[in-house]
């Protein structure tokens, strides 16, 4: 804050010097503490300042930022001004990425589990012991279980694509990610409507309905941004959420919409577009399939109806289809992301997918958008090899009517390692990734442990998966990696590529997961499977784009200006009647429904509160909580509970109150809000961690991932979050 | 004219994504438990939702120092540590002045000062004067997703900040008993108006300016009196009414 | 009258003096010239104006005001550690009083230093009228020790004054370094202008008494060569010269 420049002697240090003088004569007790002082910047030369591009990894945006180094140490990170997909924007965890980099608690050595799982005792290994005893240990598995008894469950990161392939090149099929704690109910019900999952141009629409997700707080970029954006011209945004979340507070209409009843109002809304014809006749004819049955069907979906179910009333619901029809194409129901709350949640979104089918709105401005082409090509790797004695298929296979192959289902995977049918799995290699936080039922996924013979964590932190693990590898954050090249969809902003080089070099021991796989390689035979660098990779990637080595560098990102709107023209959809289908004619053959019908959510039980879930944009998931930065906003999580609600049983604002359901239970304080159903209560992930390496976040909060009992949707085994009931008391004042 | 920067807010954009907050903390290496800056919200009127179906009514209110132009912290701080730059219309903080008395800290309406528990002097924001320095606008500025602080030179008519002043109406936060002329400018209305809190300049120094000083004028001006009449007397009155006799008389 | 010199102000008690003289000026101007603020500035802003255009900066005029402080506060708490003789002597000094007859000192001796001899007589002859002693009446000063009481009654607000300041002085200096609680240090800023305007008011007669009132020449000579006549110790200083001519 001064205004002088560097000064040969200042009167701090003036003071520091002959503190030990005047200390003397006063304060000779307290001499150490006049010693103890804030550093000061040395006098003399300036520090030598660097500008590096990087992409973000503080959540799955990846926005463009530009990292300042001062002297070898960054010192801030701003977003990159050219970077299209967040409007050069650095929300609060992109700044709070320096604390994750110089995090106290950050993992540094490889590290053996000594004890037993969860008692927190590691000994140091070096990497060559580490590795040895991994590839050791995998093989063992493999000899005795075949290549599929080791489970690989990448998390979502720009190197996860390492862990695929080295999963296929060990042998694997058993690869699980993150997406089905999250979003595959929603690419189901796309996939199975329109072909493909599209992206919604925000920017553009007049007409905005937002069920469930909470765009202003789980931010997804440019759409977040873009909403705001989208307000100020005009855009209506009505947000149907139990929870009063910012999205809602923000939004022109929010209703407190009762769990699980999305699909009566969507079909209600459909009831009121087919019936009042506020359709477009003509393209419904051209590109939609099954507008007849689907008449015919919603007869029985009144508003009338709807809000029996959902709460609504139902003149608004018929007013909100009639404002939503008029403002077509440019009206969206927003497809969401998060989409694992009910056992029907694919039904439910598909319900959403048929009326954004009716409002003609996909690859129009203003409406749902299919992917554009980024240009990024495949890198030119060899051919795996075959292990003849694995099993016919995933462990997971067949427990879920369309399960996504390349993504699996966590919660059915746990289920066939705890049954050990069809057959058993007993290693686990984890890349951050963090299920006992981010999955429903904790005490599965540690009875899931129980079952496992050898678990390996490569993480950054001490998360609690890497805490239940027995050999801990750490891995540097996105400021000290080389990644390969990704593609990004930015739906009306961009479709880009990012890449990352080190802004710092790696601290501590810490190394990559590529090079670990190259290290596990050599050891297991696979040496030329992982014969390359990421450079010689990104430079495959890039091969068709001859300017995108330029770009990356000088602007941190490449531009594909690839077609935005009438992507489809002169194009089928990837369907089976080659259109939108609003009657699915595979699900028919399947067996599935194949218009959604609509069933009533599990009834509450009285006396008990249905648990949702939901985020903030100061947190990312279940990690984070721990960063020095972000932990000021929250320091431990709340019960939100309406006040009515709780002054039922006796609560107030601020009591401990305990949280029990089938699977787990945890004590936490009460939050009182107005802003919630009397019927539900929220509270967010991330806290009542099992670590004790989280050391600003250990000891408070609960963990939803404990309460949380695990049900999943029945077409795409995504995990269904919603479901649990749970009994609160008040633990004490 | 003077420069005079600023910041135009439009808050009705605000999604309260603490965004600002973080970056000013890492840009200006705020110490915990302390912010330069905040985002403050009004309690939402559930009644009215509830009556009306529909209604949503949330807004959020981002701020941070208002670099006033009658600002009650400079009137507070007896080195002048702190003082409003005439350059560019900023209030700022001379660290190597500042003794850490704190007296700044209670006279400011929008607690927008803290003590740095380690420095042990005052600080808030200053606009980022390092960052604009170097030609960078403040970290809160270029950091937020909606860009609803605009920063620059209000003085200035092609400035993005002045123009937003002169084509929207204006609101400023102020507290009505310390109305110390806020330059931070919100766009049509904002929500909440009634957080900031009346400037109290402490008892000390309230006691010197009001007390102490005229106590000491008025003691320094007895005895500046006394030593008159004593000069008066050596000076103009006559010789044989001196010490010297008296001096005389008393040997004898 | 003879000529004859008796030593009155040892070599230190010189040095000690005039580098209180010296060091009072100096932090006495850097001091006012801190005060920023309009409202608490007692002598106007154009003093600090000049001595922020002296030092360069407002925070080079604290360090020099500061190094001052801590100069002038370490010689005195040196010299109170190893001349704790000297300096008890001292205290014992300015400590002892005669009320009645310091009084009337006081009284006499205000009387005759600004209305004049005459009237001072005048005075007495009025007191004897309404029944006072003749020793009360004459125009005679009442006797006094090695320090009249006029300077012992200034001696002892500079000695607390100046523990006080440098107290309060040492508590700002400080307050960036050591201190939680601000209270202390603001409360401190105000005792030490406080304290700083009292002596400096006392400061004012003292000048004027030692240095330009007529009769205290010797006085003010003796401060630089540290001994006085013969005859103005015993017109001046009765009881102390009485006990030099014993010893």
């Amino acid at each position: 804050m001064s205004l002088t420049a560097d000064k040969p002697i200042s009167r701090r240090s003036f003071l520091k010097w002959t503190g030990a003088a005047t200390a003397a004569s006063v304060t000779a007790a307290q001499a150490p503490v006049l010693h103890a002082l804030v550093p000061e910047k040395k006098a003399g030369a300036p520090a030598k300042v660097e500008n590096r591009f990087s992409v973000c990894d503080m959540c799955l945006n990846k926005c463009g930022l530009i990292a300042r180094v001062e002297d070898g140490v960054v010192t801030k990170l701003d977003p990159n001004p050219k970077f299209l997909k967040s409007r050069g924007m650095l929300c609060a965890r992109g700044n709070a990425g320096i604390d994750q980099l110089y995090d106290p608690d950050r993992l540094k050595y490889p590290l053996l589990r000594k004890g037993q799982r969860g008692e927190g005792k590691w000994q140091r290994l070096s990497w060559d012991q580490a590795l040895d005893h991994a590839a050791e240990q995998f093989t063992k598995i493999a000899e005795k279980y075949t290549r599929c008894g080791v489970l690989f469950t990448p998390g979502s990161d720009m190197q996860s694509t390492f862990v695929r392939w080295f999963a296929e090149v060990f042998g694997s099929y058993n690869v699980t990610t993150h997406e089905s704690s999250c979003l595959l109910s929603r690419n189901r019900a796309y996939l199975d409507t329109f072909g493909e999952v599209p992206f919604s141009d925000i920017l553009h629409t007049k007409y905005l309905i937002m069920a469930g997700a909470n765009r202003f707080e789980a931010l997804i970029t440019p759409d977040s941004i873009d909403l705001m954006t989208a307000k100020k011209n005009g855009c209506k945004l009505v947000v149907l959420d139990p929870r009063y979340t910012k999205t809602a507070a923000l939004a022109d209409e929010w209703y407190a919409i009762r769990p699980g009843t999305d699909m009566a109002f969507f079909m209600a809304l459909a009831h009121v577009i087919i019936g009042e014809k506020l359709y477009d006749q003509a393209y419904a004819a051209e590109k939609l399939y099954g507008v007849e049955q689907l008449g015919e069907h919603v007869k029985q979906y009144s508003p009338e109806w709807a809000e029996g179910e959902c709460e609504i009333p139902a003149k608004e619901i018929r007013r909100i289809a009639r404002e939503l029809a008029a403002a077509a194409p440019a009206a969206i129901i927003y497809p969401g992301r998060r989409t694992s709350d009910y056992v029907n949640s694919t039904q439910i979104r598909r319900a959403m997918a048929i009326v954004n089918g009716l409002l003609g709105n996909w690859d129009q401005p203003g409406g749902l958008l299919a992917a554009r082409q980024v240009g990024l090509s495949g890198p030119e790797l060899p051919d795996s090899p075959f292990y003849e004695d694995n099993p016919d298929d995933r462990a997971d296979h067949g427990r879920a009517h369309m399960m996504f192959d390349e993504e699996g289902s966590f919660k059915h995977m746990r289920d066939a390692i705890i049954e050990q049918k069809p057959y058993p799995v007993k290693g686990w290699f984890a890349y951050k990734i963090n299920p006992l936080q981010s999955v429903a039922n904790r005490n599965k996924t540690l009875q899931m442990i129980e079952n496992l013979d050898f678990i390996l964590t490569v993480d950054i932190a001490m998360s609690d998966t890497a805490w239940m693990s027995d050999l801990v590898l750490p891995a540097p954050s996105y400021l000290e990696r080389q990644d390969p090249a990704s593609g990004l969809q930015g739906s009306s902003a961009c479709a880009c590529v990012v890449t990352r080089d080190p802004v710092v070099p790696a601290l501590f021991e810490s190394k990559p997961v590529f090079w670990i796989f190259k290290e596990l390689a050599k050891r297991l035979d696979l040496a030329e499977y992982f014969d390359f660098t990421i450079e010689e990779y990104r430079k495959q990637q890039l091969k068709k784009l001859p300017d995108g080595e330029r770009a990356l560098r000088e602007d941190g990102v490449y531009y594909n200006p690839s077609k935005l709107y009438g992507v489809y023209e002169g194009r089928v959809y990837k369907t089976l009647s080659k259109k939108i289908e609003l009657y699915n004619k595979r699900y028919a053959d399947m067996g599935v429904d194949p218009m959604p019908i609509y069933r009533a959510p599990r009834r509450k039980p009285s006396g008990k509160f249905r648990m949702v879930v939901g985020r903030n944009a100061y947190f990312t998931h279940c990690t984070s909580q721990n960063n020095a930065l972000l932990h000021e906003f929250m320091p431990e999580n709340t019960l939100w509970i309406n006040p009515k609600a709780a002054k039922r049983l006796g609560i107030r604002d601020g009591y401990m109150v305990e949280i029990t359901s089938k699977a787990g239970k945890g004590v936490l304080k009460a939050n009182l809000k107005e802003g919630i159903r009397e019927d539900t209560v929220y509270m967010l992930s991330g806290f009542g961690v099992l670590s004790q390496g989280l050391t600003n976040i250990y000891g408070k909060g609960a963990c939803m991932a404990e309460i949380l009992e695990d049900y999943a949707d029945e077409i795409s085994g995504n995990m269904a979050m919603h479901e649990t009931f749970v009994k609160v008391i008040r633990k004490g004042a | 004219m003077k420069t005079k920067l600023a910041m135009v807010i439009d808050s009705s954009t605000c999604i309260d994504c603490k965004g600002c907050m973080a970056a000013c903390k890492v840009e200006n290496k705020v110490p915990a438990g302390h912010w330069r800056n905040w985002i403050k919200r009004p309690e939402a009127n559930f009644i009215a939702m509830e009556k009306a179906a529909g209604t949503a009514g949330g807004h959020f209110q981002p701020g941070n120092c208002m670099h006033c132009d009658t600002p009650t912290c400079v009137q507070a701080c007896p080195t002048g540590a702190t003082y409003k730059d005439e350059k560019d219309g900023t209030v700022q903080v001379n660290d190597e002045l500042c003794i850490g008395c704190g007296s700044c800290i209670p006279a400011c309406p929008y607690g927008a000062r803290y003590r740095h528990p380690q420095k042990k002097i005052v600080d808030k924001c200053d606009f980022c004067e390092h960052r604009r320095l170097r030609g960078d606008l403040p970290a809160c500025v270029v950091t937020c997703p909606t860009k609803a602080r605009v920063f620059g030179d209000i003085n200035d008519p092609k400035s993005d900040a002045a123009r937003l002043l002169k084509q929207n109406k204006t609101t400023r936060v102020i507290h009505p008993e310390s109305d110390t002329e806020p330059n931070i400018y919100y766009l049509n209305a904002t929500a909440p108006m009634d957080w900031p809190v009346k400037a109290k300049i402490p008892t000390p120094i309230q006691l010197w300016g009001n007390v102490a000083k005229p106590l000491v004028w008025a003691l320094v001006g007895i005895n500046a009196l006394g030593v008159l009449a004593m000069l008066g007397k050596q000076f103009i009155l006559p010789d044989d009414d001196n010490q010297e006799n008296d001096q005389r008389e008393g040997q004898q | 009258m003879n000529g004859r010199m008796i030593k009155r102000h040892s070599k230190l008690s010189i040095f000690l003096h005039w580098f209180n003289a010296a060091s009072w000026m100096f932090l006495l101007a850097t001091g006012i010239g801190l005060i920023k603020n309009p409202d608490l500035q007692p002598l106007g802003m154009w003093w600090t104006h000049l001595m922020w255009g002296l030092f360069g900066s407002g925070e080079n005029l604290l360090l020099g005001h500061i190094i001052g402080g801590i100069i002038w506060a370490g010689v005195f708490l040196i010299y109170a550690i190893l001349g704790i003789k000297q300096v008890a002597q001292f205290l014992r000094e300015i400590f002892s009083y005669s009320p009645v007859r310091d009084f009337m000192w006081l009284v006499k001796k205000g009387v005759q230093m600004t209305l004049g001899t005459r009237a001072l007589k005048k005075l007495g002859e009025m007191l004897e009228k309404r029944g006072a002693s003749p020793e009360i009446a004459a125009p005679r000063i009442p006797e006094q020790g090695f320090y009249n009481v006029g300077q012992k009654l200034f001696a002892v607000p500079s000695v607390f004054g100046g523990i006080v300041i440098a107290v309060s002085g040492i508590i700002m200096a400080l307050s960036n370094v050591y201190f939680t609680n601000t209270a202390i240090v603001r409360w401190a800023i105000l005792i030490h202008f406080i304290t700083v305007g009292l002596v400096f008011a006392g400061l004012l007669i003292h000048i004027y008494m030692a240095a330009i009132a007529a009769g205290e020449r010797p006085a003010f000579i003796s401060m630089f060569t540290g001994n006085v006549p013969e005859d103005y110790a015993r017109h001046h200083h009765r009881l102390w010269y009485e006990e030099v001519k014993e010893g």
